[in-house]
This record gives structure tokens, sequence and C-alpha cells, in this order.
């Protein structure tokens, strides 16, 4: 099934909390673990984007509003 | 009611500073306190203070030695790793009685350690990290709301005592985001009559140091600087309680472990277990005196430290206990911090 949403994240001021991850309900999101920011820490991104559904949970739990999520016309 | 403001607890740290009439601040940039300057870098223009990015840690200790001694209000942030550093200038500054602000925001270590939230400061910051005998206030905010009102009480108790005053923060709440409620900027009117500003004819000159080859002289000094610390641990204690009335065990934590701690309280009472939480605001001067006071209640049966570290302010709540009640030690290191459940099962399984 194609992604219905895509979710981007404002990799610098995100401080790898990891809410994101957690709030995620398809385990879309994931910190990565191989690469860091300025500040060094391991930032949110869609590792599996096929599996976006435009829920929006990451954007509300996000505590330094860092995420965006666009909602793809169907 | 001041103004009310979401912010992340470096930047309301930069904020509050600024509106205790900051002079001077020289910092280096370092995860997870760099919001600091870069938030003071962007309202330069609007304020009126001098902002330097030094060359490193060391550079801006002594920055803020010269800015302190010709009276400013200064202040520098930093972390662990940088706060190692400066350790030399600190135990100058202590020793030439001048009144400046370090805030830590302290993550794991030891090392260049890791950049998540670390208490493995605590030895460093209130047993002296540098030479000799001096001591200096520390405070422990653990909100972001502390962060302000801290910073506010830290240049005022610097002014008072002419001391340097350490704010030990830790990454989870220099990151953290929260409301905050900013008090109205204090007009600060430099009063510093022993300030080295350059000498008028109606006076002697001043003169600041930290050497003194005379060993009499040396030790008169010891003397005053011991009479100064008497009389701060006689007048600045402060600590926090939550239940502590009818408590069993009573918790003892600081910073963001205290906010873990209260949770754990409220789920212990849930399930019967008599629990309460001592928060020592300022970790030194420690509030040993309320630790002992509590240690002879009847009720209390035992005593538990929870820290992000090995094992550090828990020494000085044995020393305050005094072997009057067993006393626990939980901590997890490397930045993670203790979850409320492993806890309570490290309580049920040792305290029982």
């Amino acid at each position: 099934m194609p992604a219905k949403g895509y979710v981007e994240i404002l990799v610098d001021t995100c401080k790898g909390c990891g809410l994101c991850v957690a709030n995620c309900p398809t385990q879309c999101l994931a910190l990565k673990q191989d690469d860091t920011n300025v500040y060094g820490y391991h930032y949110s991104y869609m590792a599996d984007p096929e599996k976006c559904i435009a829920c929006m949970n990451c954007a509300v739990m996000c505590p330094d509003s860092v995420i965006t999520v666009y909602k793809k016309k169907s | 009611m001041g103004e009310i403001r979401f912010m992340k607890g470096n930047e309301a740290l930069a904020e509050a500073a600024i509106r205790a009439g900051m002079q001077g601040y020289f910092g280096y940039p370092i995860t997870p306190q760099s919001e600091v300057i870069e938030y003071l870098a962007a309202q330069e223009p609007n304020h009126d203070y001098t902002l330097l990015q030094a060359e490193s840690e060391v550079a801006s200790i002594n920055m803020l030695y010269g800015g302190a001694a010709a009276g400013a209000r200064v202040m520098t942030t930093t972390s662990s790793p940088g706060y190692s550093l400066m350790q030399e200038g600190v135990s100058y500054i202590a020793c030439a009685e001048l009144p400046c602000v370090v805030a830590n925001v302290a993550r794991g270590g030891p090392g260049l350690g890791t950049i998540q939230p670390g208490q493995g400061d605590y030895f460093q910051a209130v047993k002296g990290g540098g030479h000799g005998d001096y001591k200096q206030i520390v405070l422990a905010p653990n909100s972001v709301q502390e962060m302000v009102d801290h910073t506010i009480l830290a240049f005022d108790l610097a002014d008072k005592y002419r001391t340097p005053v350490l704010i030990l923060s830790d990454g989870a709440i220099g990151q953290m985001m929260e409301k905050v409620e900013l008090p109205e900027p204090v007009h600060y009117k430099q009063d510093k009559p022993w300030a080295t500003t350059g000498k008028t004819k109606d006076r002697e000159r001043n003169y600041i140091t930290s050497l003194y080859i005379q060993s009499d002289d040396m030790e008169k000094k010891n003397i005053a600087l011991q009479k100064k610390f008497r009389k701060i641990e006689e007048n600045e204690i402060r600590y926090e309680e939550y239940m502590v009335d009818d408590a069993e065990v009573i918790i003892t934590a600081y910073g963001v472990t205290s906010r873990t701690s209260k949770k754990i309280v409220d789920l212990a009472r849930e399930s019967g277990m008599k629990m309460g939480l001592h928060r020592p605001i300022t970790l030194w001067p420690f509030p040993a005196d309320r630790i002992s006071e509590l240690a002879d209640r009847d009720n209390v049966k035992a005593f538990l430290s929870i820290e992000m570290s090995a094992g550090q302010m828990v020494e000085d709540v044995r020393l305050a206990v005094n072997g009057k009640k067993p006393t626990y030690f939980y901590g997890r290191t490397g930045g993670i911090i203790p979850t409320p459940e492993e806890v309570l099962a490290y309580v049920k399984e040792q305290i029982g």
C-alpha cells in the first residue's frame, strides 16, 4: 500500500527524545542511529516511509514542534 | 503576573539572565547547553550586554573573573566536560571573592561521555572540583520555571555573598519545553565599591587577588572565607518536601530525578506503601540538619537516594542520617533516567 502521508522533520531542532517514535502507531519513524544533527543528537526520520498513515500523532506529540505532516491527495 | 511563554529550559535560563540585568556573557557552545548562547546571540541587538564566544571554557571562566572584578553581573554556561575545564578559574574566583554565575547543564560522563542528561557532576559541584578550601552555592532546578527563578536568585546570592554560584541543571531540564512565567526585568544598578573600575582621588586603589605569598596572610584569608561559608550555611539552605509527614521510606533526589521520584511516591502510595520525597534545592549548603531530623522520626524506616550517577549525593545523605536508619541507593548512568517502575521493583525487593 502506498504511503498516505509524508513527515517532514526539522533535523537540526530535533533533540532525539524519541516521543514521536514511541507514539507512531505504524512504526514508520525511528531515530537515525548512524547520523547526528548539529547538536550531536540522533534525530528522528522516516525509516519506513510506506507505513505513514498521516495520523499526525508525531506532530502533536513533538515537544519542540519540529514535525510537519503532509497528507497525500487520494 | 509576569509574561507567560512556552520555552525550552536553556532558553528560559538565557531569558532570565537578560531579565536579571546580566552585563556580560562569555561562553562556549556544548550540547546540551548550546541553546543558551544561541538565544543570547539572537537577543543581543535588543539588549545592553556583551556577548562573547570564547576560544575555550578555560578562557570563558577567566573572562568571567575579569568581568566580575570590574563589578559587572557576568555569567557563563557549559556542560560537564566544559565545567571540568573551568575548575581552576572557579577556585581563583572563590578566593578573590567575586560574584558570578555559572550554569552546568550536566550530561553523562566520565570523559567526553554522552550528550544525554546526567548527575555525575555532584561531587565536582558540591565538594569543590577546584583546588583549595572553597565552597560555592549550588542550586539544582527541576523545572523550566526553576531555571528562570534560580538564575535570578543566583545573581542575587552571588552579589550578596561575593561568591560564585553554580546552577547544576541537567540535559533533561535544559532540553525540556514547559510553560514559564517570566518576571519583570530587574533594573540592576551596579553598586560595588570594591570593584576595580579605576582609582578615583577620594579613595585608595582597589586590589583583587587570589595570591597570598605569606602563610599568615593566606591563613587569614582562609579563616575569613570559612566564616563566610558558615554564614551561607546558616542562611541559604533550601529544600522541598512531598508527603513526608507519615512517610516510612523517604526518597532523596534532586534535579530531574526528583520529578520521577514524585511519580514513584504516588505509585507507592497507591499500592499502600507510605513514601515521601525530600528534594534538596541547594546542594551546597546541603539540608543535612533537616535530613537528620527526619531520620530521628519513629515512623521513618529507611532512606533511598535516587540519582543519575553511580552514587554521589547518597554519601551526603548517609552523613546526615549518620547511621540512624539504613540508606539505600538506586542509580542509572550513561544518560538514562530511572523509570518509576524499575525503582519500585528495587524498593519492593530491597526494602519491602
